[in-house]
């Protein structure tokens, strides 16, 4: 995955999507967009933000999670954010970021947990891609 | 091991003009902190605080620079012995800071952000100072101190 390239695939029944490590504000806008197609399109039960790539969270990444999540739950799925860093949580709470109530997991498999429940190997070994 | 920062690498500038110079001016904060052996959550902070102020000058100026300068053991401003800094200031030939004690309120923002921007930059940092005013540009000078690996 190069620095810019977001991956959105489907699995189980949701929608995983793996944002890279130092994503550009441009990144994070078509994020938003890409989710709420994929919304529609895959009806999953809620999206799974995958953030233990991202080494820098300032607060516009913060604030357009924060909004995505309010949309994605305005069209009725719900949202977990999936492994942050460390240092990036401390930086986070330094700085009062609020991610309003996304609710968030230590990795995608307990994200996968929250959403779904606790699966089976096989149906969550390999992601459908969606986009 | 570690060489050290060699003279051609103590001082620089970046220019910014667009969201993908913010990605380029904090992966070169974050190589530079590496560089002088900050710690990962230090060189967190210093990086979160780049993208902050790099990102207003996007919002309110359109174009601006980014200088560095790495403040070495001797500097006199260095609050003790064995210490290694950093130091980032952001200049543009923007609108400027009308009311900077409002600007420097938490949750203040005119733009586009969540208002963490200056205060947060502040808070992230050990040092920093602001220059500004109605039409005259604005130039943010932060620091950063650390013991060192």
């Amino acid at each position: 995955m190069t620095e810019e390239e977001v991956s959105i695939v489907k699995v189980r029944n949701v929608l995983l999507v793996t944002i890279p490590s130092s994503p550009s504000d441009r990144t994070i806008d078509n994020l938003q967009d890409s989710i709420l197609t994929g919304m529609k399109n895959v009806n999953p039960e809620g999206v799974i933000l995958d953030i233990s790539l991202v080494n820098i969270v300032d607060s516009f990444f913060a604030r357009t999670i924060e909004e995505t999540s309010e949309m994605i739950s305005l069209m009725g799925g719900r949202t977990v954010i999936a492994g942050m860093q460390p240092a990036v949580a401390v930086t986070a709470m330094e700085l009062g970021l609020n991610f309003g109530n996304v609710e968030t997991a230590l990795n995608v498999e307990k994200a996968l947990d929250v959403l779904s429940g606790p699966g089976t190997e096989e149906s969550s070994d390999q992601g459908e891609e969606v986009r | 091991m570690n060489p050290g920062p060699d003279a051609t690498t103590l001082n620089g500038k970046m220019e910014i003009k667009s969201d993908t110079d913010v990605v380029d001016i904090r992966s070169k904060v974050r190589d530079l902190c590496n560089r002088i052996g900050f710690s990962l959550p230090e060189t967190t902070r210093v990086v979160t605080a780049t993208s902050e102020l790099a990102r207003n000058i996007i919002e309110f100026a359109g174009t601006g620079e980014v200088r560095w300068k790495i403040l070495e053991n001797d500097s006199a401003s260095a609050p003790q012995e064995e210490t290694v800094g950093i130091e980032l200031t952001f200049e543009d030939d923007g609108p400027g800071i009308e009311d900077l004690e409002w600007a420097m309120q938490d949750g203040t923002s005119t733009g586009n952000g969540l208002g963490k921007g200056l205060p947060g930059a502040k808070k992230l940092m050990d040092e920093m100072e602001v220059e500004s005013g109605p039409g005259s540009g604005t130039r943010i000078t932060l620091k950063k101190w650390s013991v060192g690996k």
